[in-house]
């Protein structure tokens, strides 16, 4: 009873903010009914991809405080066990998903061992080196179809089981309900004793161990739930995209915008990584699609991530929401 | 009475530096044991030893019972004994009630009884005004009353304190002392304490355990630490000294 009332429990936000996510959660629900097109409709769906991408990685890199920039090859074990399972086997999504989570929090837990011995910046440095040396494996991995990647058959009918729709509301939807699920359980999980913590390492790791924490054993089971909510995706872009390659869903292009998700909306913080999609994501899309036209200038907005970057680094570390927060404390004061 | 705490033949080394030689003492249940000695003198590493942030090069270090050398930190607190830390930089993660459960999540998976148990201690410990505060605002003295808050919530049979009294003015060094006295008394915690602070320690302790550069070179009660020649000398001063004499013809 205690849990079910907890995974409910928004009483630390004002009603405002509640009301506001509310609305906007009657908009996510309306929006495949509304006229649109699509391609804003193929912006949404990334958007709840990278929201739920951005939640996962919150747990470790925002409330635990450890910037993980390895989190693609985790999206990729999720979304190769997918395809493979679905091609050889002919395993429905539904199955292989979960299954897919399971490889990857295997794999966590085998590199989050030795991986957080390290700290700081030596941390991040080692998690791109895991997963750039998982990229080059499946590179060279015949069984996984090596560096050309899978192309999953498309059946003769859409189904469920197999997460293949002529429409894209269908998808659009599914990913809906796995964004409620990760929203509700991080709103759990960030006041749980774990996230309590996890909490208190980031605050001082010193101190968090002489409290009778674990602190290595800690990092590692949030590492494990944050792979978990990345593998999920990963499977479900397999689906999604009937395509996948190692340099396009291991890439380092894809860690480095998950960890961006929420340092933009607000690391730590439960709306930072819906934030943080919500910006970036549309920015992404129509970036993409207005300088991919222009020769010469399909690298600008990488250059314009590396900014935001810089300038969220140099005046708050909190991000989006982390404004927010300052803003309402000096009107209290 | 029986022994708590006990420290046998201790040792720590740092490369060539010897920071603890060879110390020997127990921790009786239900005392109130002070450790002074110069800056530098390895109280602090005597500390750190026994919490186990440091493995000692040899000795060994019993707690209730059970032999605890070089355990890890979060296993020497879920034994019972706590310790609150010199320096307490909180970077504002926490406010003062989160911080405080995150000390009684130690022994308890519900966010409820965490939270019960928060509030208990909050009201114990005087820092009702503060509640919702990030531990960064605080004042100094309230910082320190928030370290030993959430040392104490992981409900502890013994407690390391480390220089509590250390920045605070003279009212707030009594307010101290009588929040010491309280946890000791109401709350039948053994406590042991650094201090700088001769006032707090002089009148709080049942015994006193003078280090001076990785020797301990004395032992007893307050009293007759306060007149051994070897104490004042390394670390009291004839200028402390002096100032008692005064003070008892005063009085």
């Amino acid at each position: 009873m205690e849990t079910i009332r907890n995974i409910f429990d928004f009483s630390d936000f004002p009603r405002k903010d509640m009301a506001v996510f509310g609305l906007f959660c009657v908009f996510l629900l309306v929006f495949p009914l509304m006229p649109h097109s699509s391609f804003s409709m193929a912006t949404m769906i990334q958007f709840l991809m990278f929201a739920l991408y951005g939640m996962g990685w919150n747990t470790i890199g925002g409330y635990g405080g450890q910037v993980d920039l390895g989190k693609a090859q985790f999206a990729g074990i999720g979304a190769y066990t997918t395809a493979v399972m679905l091609i050889r086997w002919n395993v429905p999504f539904w199955i292989s998903a979960p299954i897919g989570m399971g490889f990857a929090i295997i794999w966590s837990f085998v590199i989050g061992y030795p991986l957080f011995r390290m700290r700081g910046h030596y941390f991040a440095i080692a998690t791109i080196a895991t997963s750039l040396v998982l990229l080059d494996v499946f590179q060279v991995w015949n069984f996984v179809g090596g560096a050309r990647g899978l192309e999953i058959p498309l059946k003769k009918m859409p189904s469920f089981l197999y997460l293949q729709f002529r429409n894209d509301a269908y998808y659009y939807y599914i990913l809906l309900f796995l964004f409620f699920i990760g929203f509700f359980y991080i709103n759990w999980f960030r006041k749980s004793r774990l996230g309590f913590q996890l909490r208190a390492i980031k605050d001082n790791e010193e101190v968090a161990r002489s409290l009778g924490i674990n602190a290595h054993w800690c990092k590692i089971k949030a590492y494990a739930i944050a792979t978990s909510f990345v593998a999920v995706v990963g499977s479900f872009h397999a689906c999604y995209n009937f395509n996948i390659e190692p340099e396009d869903i291991m890439s380092l292009d894809l860690s480095i915008l998950i960890a961006m998700m929420a340092m933009v909306g607000g690391a730590g913080s439960l709306w930072g990584p819906i934030i943080g999609a919500a910006v970036l994501v549309p920015m992404k899309s129509y970036l993409g699609s207005w300088l991919g036209g222009k020769a010469g200038l399909a690298g600008l907005d990488l250059v314009i991530y590396a900014l935001i970057i810089m300038v969220i680094a140099a005046f708050e570390p909190r991000g989006i929401w982390g404004i927010v927060e300052k803003a309402r404390r000096r009107k209290q004061s | 009475m029986t022994s708590i705490l006990e420290v046998q033949g201790l040792i720590k080394n740092f490369g060539g530096l010897r920071a603890n030689n060879n110390i020997s003492f127990s921790v009786q249940k239900g005392e109130l044991l002070g450790l002074i000695g110069p800056n530098g003198a390895g109280k602090s590493t005597l500390f750190n030893c026994i919490a186990g942030v440091y493995n000692v090069t040899s000795g060994r270090i019993f707690f209730d019972g059970r032999e605890i050398t070089n355990f890890r930190p979060y296993d020497v607190s879920r034994l019972g004994l706590a310790r609150t830390f010199q320096i307490f930089v909180a970077s504002g993660d926490l406010t003062v009630i989160e911080n405080i459960m995150v000390g009684s999540f130690l022994r308890t998976r519900s966010r409820k009884v965490a939270r019960e148990r928060a509030e208990e201690i909050i009201e114990l410990m005087e820092l009702k005004d503060h509640v919702d505060h990030w531990v960064s605002e605080l004042p100094v003295a309230a910082q320190k009353r928030v370290a030993m808050a959430t040392a104490l919530a992981t409900q502890p049979k013994m407690l390391l304190l480390d220089e509590v009294a250390a920045g605070l003015n003279p009212t707030e060094i009594d307010g101290m002392m009588a929040l010491i006295r309280q946890v000791h008394f109401d709350m039948g915690i053994t406590v042991m304490l650094i201090e700088h602070v001769m006032e707090l320690v002089m009148n709080i302790s049942h015994r006193v355990i003078v280090l001076d550069s990785g020797n301990m070179i004395a032992e007893g009660r307050p009293e007759e630490i306060k007149q051994n020649p070897e104490v004042i000398k390394a670390y009291l001063g004839e200028r402390f000294v002096a100032q008692q004499k005064a003070q008892q013809k005063g009085a």
